[in-house]
């Protein structure tokens, strides 16, 4: 380079980072707007005849409202887990609101009748891949011209609690691929919904997964059919908006044998003061050779920099490889939420399966993270992967927790867990707790751990190039996680590293 | 909302609310009632359900009417025999060593329900008082004598500042279905040099619970080892606390496992000041259908800057229907620290089986030879050399039943 470009290329960094500084303080969530469109709720609370309701709201078949009322029963009988390194108040499950569409007067898939707020709050979202276009494409092939597809991206989005739109689905169709909202698939391919649906996830798995069996709303489904690689990335953009409504998405994606599916989900939400819940259900299911890649950049509302309101993230989300030498690889970049109690698991049940887990998780503020994953090897010849990169920054505490463990008849299985942990500030914690079990001698399981801060040394190394103590940081952290990042698709890779710089902002100096 | 139904008391837990009572511990009672005993979802029993594994608990113990021979004999120790709970008259001791009985039990109010019977059933204690270089090792003998019985045991050992010395502390007995529990409060003076072990060689059918609690002062030097060798379930919970700068603490333990066993090392050690060091290995090895269990944590205090410290649990399975259970905790709360640990577990690695095997050594042997290689590395720690005798003897008669 020469010497002319240094001057002129320092100038611009330094006001892309004046400016990301001021676009991005601590207090003014991006995404913290709230878009005013009339919405459709159920009363506050939560009994038999909420239940129903929302099932009625979806027009469900008879055995769907039955499967929600056995969940809602068995939920009466549960406790809410408190084993998770998390307080906060108690939650009061009758001030909820548990059901919540955007007011829509035709079916969603005519845009010209969406609510223009709708797609201003897409626009402000930013969502990446020229979202805009696509949605206008969506509205021009309602005539004959072909759409041009800008991107491989196949949006699903999820305004509160109802899919308005779906995108591409036609283009999916062609190779038989399923993949459209949860309400819809019970509606229209029940056969597999009946089949899959709560076999990864039992309804009793656990206090919020029974809740969420119970009153779920609205998610994704997706069905690869035999021998199909799906064409493009499909996504889901959720989103929380009308207050105190607790989103309760179910997703469900089912690979058939030696299919091939990748699956993105971001989420934002905007600012508010009253704690909100999420409490998902994901599951995934791989037949023989079929391969499922689920990436997560999770960046709700935090809360403000006193800890005063943020979403409460209680997640359950677990692959089943159910068949030999399937796959299924979890990614995940949480940066949000004021709680997040989320641990993505994966049941290696067929021989030779593989399970991998990639992390980012970064707390700032307030925040509290309690997150990791599972690895349980049933198969012969199953091996998994674990990489979890923790980053805490000012009050906050963050949790690595995840359980491998090896069945008797686990002959071979591999293990190979890393779990590093960085503290920026004196004020937070950082915590590792895994479980590791073993019951079989052929088995061979590795994990290690390291606690430390970002080293004197490269930070000196950085400062004395001429960077700023806050941009060392970034830089560094990006170094830090960049065995993870890696894993991200492209459409998510730039926008995370972005959001890690936005995540730490305020931590240094 | 919630409909849930009331928490019934199993037998044994019946049992030792009646102990309690019978011992005028009405308070203890009351709360063991309300508690009872951990199963799995009490976190720091998660591996060690008590509930489950505890079926019938004996009688409390009555003074023992002879004793067995010396389970292990250091040559030159000095020997403070505890049988059936209560401290027996010992010889003169040696110089720089002071022992004494106390009243009640020795272990702080610990939120642990081995800890809280411990103290509500200890009558009486043993106190050792250690002072400048003891050349003799000190050996604390906790004998369960007679039919099988609930023994109750408490020591509380002081080292002063500046002391240099090896305590060892076994516990062994009648081959009976005894049902042990040892406290001890361990006190390290400033800039002391001490080693503390502790050994399990009760009989095969017996229950063992040991609970050690460490105090390190300043500039101290310390070493704690734990042998998990004898009873059918055992536990043995370490709590040590930095309360000094400048100290470094090097904890080792082994659990040897087989037949039906059940064996539990807890460790939780808590960096409360700026400066200190330390280091934790510990192996498991198991066979049969035996279970070994590691439990690890580090606590690094909001003000411990510059804690350095380094865990590391290595497990060797040697059959397909034992387990090794590990759980390795980091918890951090100062930035300025180097904190890490690492957790392995496999069989016996093939190449190195080969190799010895192509070099005309017979497989026993040669599988023999790794696992020996395998331990050393705990039974080495230890510097006094009667005792690092002792313990390599221990893990040859275990080593004898082997392969």
């Amino acid at each position: 380079m020469s010497d002319y470009d240094i001057p002129t290329l320092k100038e611009e960094i330094d006001r892309e980072t004046v400016d990301q500084v001021l676009a991005l303080d601590v207090d003014k969530y991006k995404y913290g707007f709230e878009t005013i469109i009339e919405s459709e709720k159920a009363p506050k609370g939560l009994n038999e005849d909420i239940v129903r309701f929302i099932s009625a709201k979806k027009n469900e078949p008879e055995w769907m409202l039955e499967w929600r009322l056995d969940a809602f029963r068995r939920w009466l009988t549960l406790n809410e887990p408190t084993w998770a390194r998390v307080s906060y108040p108690k939650i009061d499950f009758q001030d909820q609101y548990y059901y919540s569409a955007p007011k829509s007067t035709s079916g969603p898939k005519s845009l010209d009748e969406v609510d223009p707020e709708l797609l201003r709050t897409y626009e402000k979202l930013g969502i990446p891949l020229s979202e805009q276009k696509i949605l206008a494409g969506v509205q021009d092939a309602n005539g004959t011209a072909s759409t041009p597809f800008s991107g491989n991206v196949a949006v699903d989005a999820v305004f509160d609690s109802v899919s308005v739109v779906t995108t591409f689905r036609e283009e999916l169709a062609k190779h038989g691929i399923i993949f459209c909202s949860i309400s819809e698939a019970v509606r229209e391919h029940p056969d597999l919904v009946k089949k899959y649906l709560g076999s990864v996830v039992p309804v009793t798995d656990n206090f919020y997964a029974t809740l969420n069996s119970a009153v779920f709303t609205d998610g994704s489904f997706v069905y690869i059919p035999k021998g199909v690689r799906c064409p493009m990335e499909l996504s889901t953009y959720f989103r929380i908006n009308e207050k105190n409504t607790g989103q309760f998405e179910r997703t469900l994606i089912i690979a058939e044998e030696g299919s091939y599916v990748s699956y993105l989900e971001g989420c934002t939400a905007p600012m508010r003061d009253e704690h909100q819940l999420h409490a998902a259900v994901v599951e995934l299911v791989a037949l023989d050779d079929a391969e499922i890649k689920y990436s997560t950049v999770q960046n709700w509302y935090p809360g403000d920099k006193n800890g005063k309101g943020g979403i409460y993230n209680f997640v359950t989300k677990r692959g089943d490889c159910r068949g030999k030498n399937s796959k299924i690889s979890w990614t995940q970049v949480e940066t949000g939420s004021a709680i997040t109690w989320k641990y993505p698991s994966c049941i290696l049940r067929g021989d030779g399966s593989r399970g991998e887990f990639y992390s980012i998780a970064i707390s700032n503020g307030h925040q509290q993270v309690d997150s990791g994953t599972k690895m349980i090897h049933l198969g012969k010849n199953t091996s998994s992967r674990i990489i979890s990169k923790g980053i805490a920054a000012g009050f906050s505490d963050n949790t690595y927790r995840g359980q491998v463990s090896a069945h008797r008849r686990a002959t071979n299985a591999r293990n190979f867990t890393q779990c590093d942990s960085l503290l920026i500030g004196d004020r937070c914690g950082a915590h590792t707790v895994p479980y590791i079990e073993s019951r079989n001698s052929s088995v061979v399981f590795e994990h290690e751990a390291t606690t430390s801060k970002i080293s004197d040394d490269q930070m000196f190394y950085c400062l004395q190039r001429g960077l700023s103590e806050e941009e060392a940081v970034a830089l560094i952290v990006n170094g830090f996680v960049r065995d993870v990042l890696q894993q991200l698709p492209m459409e998510f890779m730039v926008e995370t590293q972005k959001l890690i710089g936005i995540s730490l902002e305020g931590s240094v100096g | 909302m919630n409909v849930q139904t009331p928490v019934r008391l199993s037998a044994a837990e019946e049992a030792f609310v009646g102990q309690l009572e019978s011992a005028g511990a009405s308070a203890a009672a009351e709360r063991f009632r309300i508690i009872g005993l951990p199963t799995r979802r009490v976190e720091s029993y998660h591996y060690t359900d008590l509930k489950t594994l505890l079926s019938a608990v004996p009688p409390l113990a009555r003074a023992a009417k002879g004793a067995s021979a010396p389970v292990i004999d250091i040559p030159g120790a000095y020997r403070i025999v505890i049988a059936n709970g209560e401290v027996q008259n010992s010889g003169t001791a040696p110089n720089g060593v002071i022992v004494s009985k106390v009243a009640g039990a020795t272990l702080t109010t610990r939120d642990d329900v081995l800890m809280r019977l411990n103290s509500a059933l200890v009558s009486e204690s043993v106190s050792v008082e250690l002072t400048g270089h003891v050349d003799a090792v000190v050996h604390i003998d906790r004998r369960m004598e007679g039919d099988a019985a609930h023994v109750q045991s408490g020591a509380k050992i002081a080292f002063a500042a500046g002391t240099k010395a090896t305590v060892i502390e076994t516990v062994s007995g009648s081959d009976a279905a005894h049902m042990g529990n040892a406290g001890s409060y361990v006190s390290v003076g400033e800039g002391a040099e001490v080693t503390h072990i502790l050994v399990d060689l009760s009989a095969r059918q017996a229950t063992h619970f040991a609970s050690v609690e460490y105090r390190l002062a300043a500039n101290a030097k310390f070493k704690s080892v734990v042998v998990n060798a004898g009873a059918n379930l055992a536990r043995a919970q370490i709590f040590a606390e930095f309360t000094g700068e400048g100290t470094h603490g090097d904890f080792y333990g082994l659990n040897l496992v087989d037949g039906e066993q059940h064996k539990d090392i807890t460790l939780d050690v808590t960096h409360g000041v700026p400066h200190t060091t330390s280091s934790e290995l510990y192996k498991q090895i198991a066979r049969g259908r035996g279970k070994a269990v590691f439990q690890g944590k580090i606590n690094v205090a909001r003000d411990a800057q510059k804690t350095d410290a380094k865990m590391m649990m290595q497990g060797l399975l040697l059959s397909d229907e034992a387990e090794i259970l590990a759980k390795p905790e980091l918890e951090i709360f100062a930035d300025d620290v180097v904190c890490g640990h690492g957790a392995t577990c496999g069989d016996l690695d093939d190449t190195w089986l080969f190799y010895l095997m192509s070099r005309g050594i017979p497989r026993a042997e040669a599988e023999t030879m790794l696992i020996r290689g395998f331990l050393a590395e705990i039974v080495d720690a230890v510097e006094a050399e009667h005792v690092a005798q002792a313990l390599g003897d221990i893990v040859e008669v275990w080593l004898g039943k082997a392969v």
